[in-house]
């Protein structure tokens, strides 16, 4: 089915929104059910420190598959993560085959336990801050992501997380 | 006996002294504050790499015992460190992280340390090169030479890493501060110049020892039990814990069969110079600097200690400054799978000292921390954290295991 450039673009916006519901919820499968095979995920970061663009993460779509597999085998943080996203801006090909989207992000955190539960437990604090700089492959109504870039503002990480942002 | 009442709890426990501590030494404020001036004022603390400062007028920015300071490159291109602090009236003059004084500021002119509040002037060596309307203001009663700054010890040594010291009595250079813990990394970083590709902080509720603690030992392999136990072997168990003047810490080398870990693959590919591949060592630096070799990527743990129960670690992977950009990506993916803030170690060892300094909180009992286990000073023996907390005790004066009584030397049997 043919479509155009804007509904393109309302895809877009529905999928950016879907994977953060998706993230949220930890259903890793499904969230990369909505990639192509050719996907590459990372975390990037710029640091005024050592004045370097970084990766803190990053991979192929089996790769992810992998270690979002593995993570039931993980002592990990269980405070749910939230993401709170904005898309700003997506720009559709002019031959309507790919698209870019830029994401306002921010991930709270609202801790489970905390360092004592007693104490801390439901206490939501901003987690991160950054953007989605999303890629995508269109073929007519069919969009599938293709790269995201999780690019982030913030580098005090504290504990960290084993859960893709 | 099963469950203890609170006089079982607090007992001494069945250990030889010295094979406990008492958690007062992670909690209390006094204690804290004579750590900061007895250990962390007195000793060589590696403050970040040199490739953060690769051209002349460039700058890094940090604290040590909650002095500002600040590292420099000059026109002569050696490093120099200085308390970061204007002499005229305390400011702090550099707040960014990093940069260059090779182009003018708002309030100075290129190539000097301008304090931005009354624009005093300093070159890269710290005199005073400007004290503005001096003449109007103080006549001849000061001028620049009475006003420089404050200059710190310092040394790069050890594959590039920037050592400075608040002490200017110290009289050991790093190389003799070390003891000869850092020789077994030695040939692999200072081969060729390293330079820095990742930095990330945490800000943690703990006590800063208690970081090391959990860098020294090794018997928390169950906390990343399937990144970890699923490559035991006996070479594993073999590997020996050595202990060096100072309260340094060497874990000697293996070979890492990371293809049984789950979704690992062998690290042959590349390698540090001089270091076979797979291999993993990690060196333990008194008070509280780790320095953690894996095959491909290099990882450094500055501590920051803010507080009985706050520490700030400073996070570093390095590579070789040669590296092509396949080989960078190399070193990096290595490094972050289980070092980086998303991978797969870094979070649980956060995770559980945090356990740790929720238990530990200024106030809380008193109780027995036990670094007890013997095994021939191998892998899971607890003899690097003994050694280390015999040091703290001559630094600080206090007994671990009875911080309340002067320290003592232990007998050879102890």
């Amino acid at each position: 089915m043919a479509v155009n450039g804007a509904e393109i673009a309302e895809k877009i916006k529905s999928l950016i929104y879907k994977t953060c519901l998706y993230q949220d919820d930890c259903e890793w499968n499904k969230w990369l059910d909505l990639c192509s095979n050719d996907y590459h995920y990372s975390i990037r970061a710029y640091s005024p420190e050592i004045q370097k663009d970084m990766e803190y993460m990053g991979g192929p779509k089996e790769y992810m598959e992998s270690i979002t597999g593995q993570l039931r085998k993980h002592n990990i943080d269980d405070s749910p993560l939230k993401r709170h996203a904005v898309v700003y801006r997506v720009d559709v090909a002019d031959d309507n085959k790919s698209a870019t989207a830029v994401t306002s992000l921010t991930v709270f955190q609202t801790l489970l336990g905390g360092n004592s539960s007693h104490v801390d437990a439901g206490t939501t604090g901003i987690f991160l801050v950054g953007r989605y700089n999303d890629k995508f492959v269109v073929d007519g109504d069919d969009v599938k992501f293709i790269e995201r870039e999780v690019r982030l503002e913030t580098r005090r990480l504290d504990k960290g997380t084993h859960w893709p942002i | 006996m099963s469950a203890r009442n609170q006089e079982q709890w607090t007992a001494k426990p069945k250990l030889q002294s010295g094979e406990w501590v008492d958690s007062k030494i992670y909690s209390d404020e006094e204690i804290f504050e004579e750590e900061l001036e007895k250990i962390w004022k007195q000793m060589w603390i590696p403050v970040c790499h040199e490739s953060e400062l690769k051209n002349a007028y460039d700058f890094r920015t940090m604290t040590i015992a909650r002095e500002p300071v600040i590292v420099v490159r000059g026109k002569d291109m050696k490093v120099r460190a200085f308390l970061n602090v204007c002499p005229h009236r305390g400011n702090m003059i550099e707040r960014r992280p990093s940069g260059s004084f090779a182009k003018s500021t708002p309030s100075g002119t290129p190539k000097t340390m301008t304090c931005m509040f009354h624009a005093w002037q300093f070159d890269m060596k710290g005199k005073c090169v400007n004290i503005t309307r001096k003449e109007e203001g103080y006549q001849d009663r000061l001028c620049e030479s009475d006003v420089g700054l404050r200059e710190l010890k310092s040394e790069v040594y050890f594959g590039g890493f920037i050592w400075v010291s608040l002490n200017d009595n110290i009289n050991q250079t790093v190389e003799e501060f070390a003891a000869g813990a850092l020789d077994s990394l030695a040939p692999s970083v200072n081969e060729e110049p390293l330079e820095v590709f990742h930095y990330h902080k945490a800000i943690i509720d703990c006590n800063y020892k208690l970081w090391h603690d959990t860098n020294c030992e090794f018997y928390h392999d169950y906390l990343h039990y399937h990144n970890r136990i699923t490559g035991f072997n006996d070479e594993y168990f073999a590997r020996k814990n050595t202990g060096f003047k100072g309260g340094h810490v060497n874990v000697g080398s293996f070979e890492v069969q990371y293809e049984n870990y789950e979704g690992f693959h062998s690290r042959e590919e590349l390698s540090f110079p001089h270091l076979p591949a797979n291999q993993w060592y990690m060196i333990d630096m008194f008070p509280g600097v780790n320095f953690n070799l894996r095959g491909s990527a290099l990882r450094s743990d500055i501590m920051t200690p803010l507080g009985p129960n706050k520490v700030m670690i400073e996070f570093r992977g390095l590579g070789l400054a040669s590296d092509s950009p396949k080989d960078r990506k190399i070193r990096i993916d290595h490094h972050n799978s289980i070092w980086g803030p998303f991978g797969r170690n870094l979070c649980e060892d956060l995770i559980a000292v945090t356990g740790q300094g929720a238990t530990m909180q200024s106030g809380s009992e008193s109780r027995q921390i036990l670094h007890g286990r013997h095994e021939n000073e191998t892998i899971h023996d607890e003899n690097g954290m003994r050694h280390y907390y015999e040091e703290w005790g001559r630094w600080v004066g206090r007994s671990p295991s009875h911080p309340d009584q002067p320290f003592v030397e232990p007998t050879e049997t102890a």
